[in-house]
């Protein structure tokens, strides 16, 4: 058995299109630059970044669906360019979204089929299909069509497809998208028991929430690069000697979020929608009380409640991904 | 060999039943039965109002043509709504043989089309008045299914094709209308310009056609086998250039990120 599971050295990829007839322009895009990754055997092992990070692509290289432009990556010690089945043969792939089934078949027989195109031998599928929807809760709706099927049961019958042939190797890109929060819990539940069987998994999330409660390792990814790699606690680091301050808020404006980001002492600012509110979250080193200025620039604004708190995991990555925005190098050239 | 033999038998079927869109009985009645009988009647009619030829000639063409129906987008299907599902990149991700597993689901789609061929050419029979030979029947029916084996594998070519090219769907219709046009199932052979002849040698249905008139006038398998042999030649190529394309347009996708895989 290889010693890692995922290997990645220098791993590159540029997509080329070409538009238009009369004036053709050709665009380059270097979607992942140069990524350098190993996984351990039964590790449950994390990728976030922002969309356009290079997440997809990534999972695209090392599951043999796109080969990369340089560098080179093995799964299981297999090559993912020149041993494409032998790496089918060990990974399993679940992404999320509505698609990726047959609508018109039962979860059953969506898994049959798939059985047979992963090389479930026979005689096993029958049983290998009920343990699965055992494990993905879908007993008792295995033959209904999967068209009238909720996002979640999906999502779980996505990750019983992913599983059909025992993979050594598990890529989930962003499983929970767009899943409501009880079944995204049933998720992470199924996730971490998969880890605990020693199958190696390669997670994709957007939820800071869910890579800390399962993922062993981290690495944050952005710009097409790895910009920081640990375990959770190490990547909170990232954010030592910063404190931060959260205002609920209604009508938080770019030009005020520009003049908060601009205060002494404060080093990230963003404001997510939630609901009819607004959350502005402000990072300031540890030493500055940005409080009272935060307060005036929001003058006029309807606030709610104001909380400081220590950094968790998420203020980490954003200030991870923040610090490579500001020194942001071209992805994309474009030639005529 | 079981589980290659699984892979195109069970896998087919059950790809037949995912992706082919005229499985509710009213569109596969409507679409696949009612209407190439209406198709066969309205040239048997014509023929007999210009005198062209009898209505042999058309009860025969138009029912070894009603395959085409079926098989020609089934086989298209079969590849492009890969697409509509988004299920193309689970199927490329398979370590098994792409051309078992393409050239298995053409199976279904041929036996749909025998089974509406032997269907219009019984009702147009019954109908019209045509006497078929008994001892011609089984040569028929093996006529009738390598003629939807070959437009089986020419809609897996065009959806192939589709792999490339977005609208797969115009080059289908526009290859069923040219299907009418070129095979001599209407309009024969000899009336057309050459190359429109030559154009129709190179397709499905032209030599079957002809090995199917060949066996209603009763002139007996022998007569019957030479356009017989060339169909299933051309029911061959078709799948080889199907599976040809397959492979080259996956390898394509791996290095230009070509299909829109998920």
């Amino acid at each position: 058995m290889s010693e890692h599971a995922i290997e990645a050295v220098g791993l590159r990829r540029t997509y080329r299109s070409r538009t238009g007839w009369l004036r053709p322009q050709r665009r380059e895009v270097e979607a992942v630059r140069g990524v350098d990754l190993t996984v351990g055997n039964g590790e449950l092992f994390g990728l976030l970044g922002p969309n356009g990070a290079g997440k997809t692509t990534t999972i695209k290289l090392l599951n043999t669906l796109l080969i990369p432009t340089a560098g080179e990556a093995r799964i299981c010690g297999f090559d993912v360019v020149r041993q494409t089945r032998e790496v089918r043969r060990r990974i399993g792939y679940v992404f999320g979204g509505d698609r990726g089934l047959y609508d018109r078949l039962s979860a059953r027989d969506n898994l049959r089929y798939f059985a047979e195109l992963y090389g479930v031998p026979g005689r096993e599928q029958k049983r290998r299909i009920a343990e699965l929807l055992d494990l993905v809760r879908l007993s008792g709706r295995e033959n209904d069509r999967v068209e009238g099927y909720s996002r979640g049961m999906r999502q779980r019958l996505h990750i019983a497809r992913g599983l059909l042939h025992r993979p050594r190797v598990l890529f989930l890109d962003e499983p929970s998208i767009g899943v409501d929060p009880v079944a995204a819990r049933e998720l992470r539940q199924t996730v971490a028991d998969l880890a605990a069987t020693g199958t190696t998994v390669l997670l994709t999330t957007h939820y800071m929430a869910e890579a800390d409660e399962l993922c062993g390792r981290i690495a944050v990814i952005a710009n097409g690069t790895i910009q920081a790699l640990g375990t959770p606690a190490e990547l909170r680091h990232h954010a030592d000697g910063r404190q931060v301050l959260e205002v609920e808020a209604y009508g938080v404006g770019d030009a005020q979020l520009a003049v908060i980001h601009a205060l002494p002492g404060v080093r990230e600012a963003s404001v997510v929608v939630t609901g009819a509110a607004q959350v502005l979250t402000v990072q300031s080193d540890a030493g500055v009380d940005v409080q009272a200025d935060v307060l005036r620039a929001l003058d006029g604004v309807r606030l709610g409640r104001v909380t400081a708190r220590q950094p968790t995991l998420e203020d980490a990555y954003v200030a991870i991904v923040n610090r490579v925005d500001a020194q942001a190098l071209p992805v994309e050239a474009v030639a005529v | 060999m079981t589980a290659l033999l699984r892979l195109i038998g069970v896998g087919g079927v059950i790809a037949y039943r995912a992706l082919f869109n005229w499985t509710t009985p009213a569109m596969f009645v409507g679409t696949l039965l009612v209407g190439p009988l209406f198709q066969l009647l309205f040239f048997a009619y014509l023929g007999r109002q210009l005198g062209v030829a009898d209505d042999g000639f058309y009860i025969t063409g138009n029912a070894v043509l009603a395959a085409s129906l079926a098989c020609v987008f089934g086989g298209t299907m079969a590849v492009s709504n890969e697409r509509r599902f988004g299920t193309l990149g689970h199927v490329l991700l398979s370590p098994r043989s792409r051309t078992a597993v393409f050239l298995g689901r053409v199976l279904p789609y041929a036996a749909n089309g025998l089974l509406i061929a032997v269907t219009t050419l019984t009702a147009a029979s019954l109908l019209l008045g045509l006497r078929v030979p008994v001892d011609a029947l089984p040569g028929l029916l093996l006529t009738l299914a390598v003629a939807a084996l070959a437009c089986g594998f020419f809609g897996l070519t065009l959806g192939a094709i589709g792999l490339r090219f977005r609208d797969v769907w115009l080059v289908s219709n526009v290859s069923v209308a040219l299907l009418l046009l070129l095979t001599g199932v209407n309009v024969p052979a000899a009336g057309l310009p050459a190359w429109m002849r030559v154009t129709g040698e190179l397709l499905p249905i032209t030599h079957a056609a002809e090995a199917a008139r060949r066996l209603v006038a009763g002139e007996g398998f022998g007569a019957a086998a030479p356009p017989l042999a060339a169909e299933l030649a051309i029911a061959v190529g078709y799948a080889v250039l199907a599976a040809t394309l397959l492979k080259l347009f996956e390898a394509e996708s791996r290095r230009r990120a070509s299909l829109d895989t998920l």
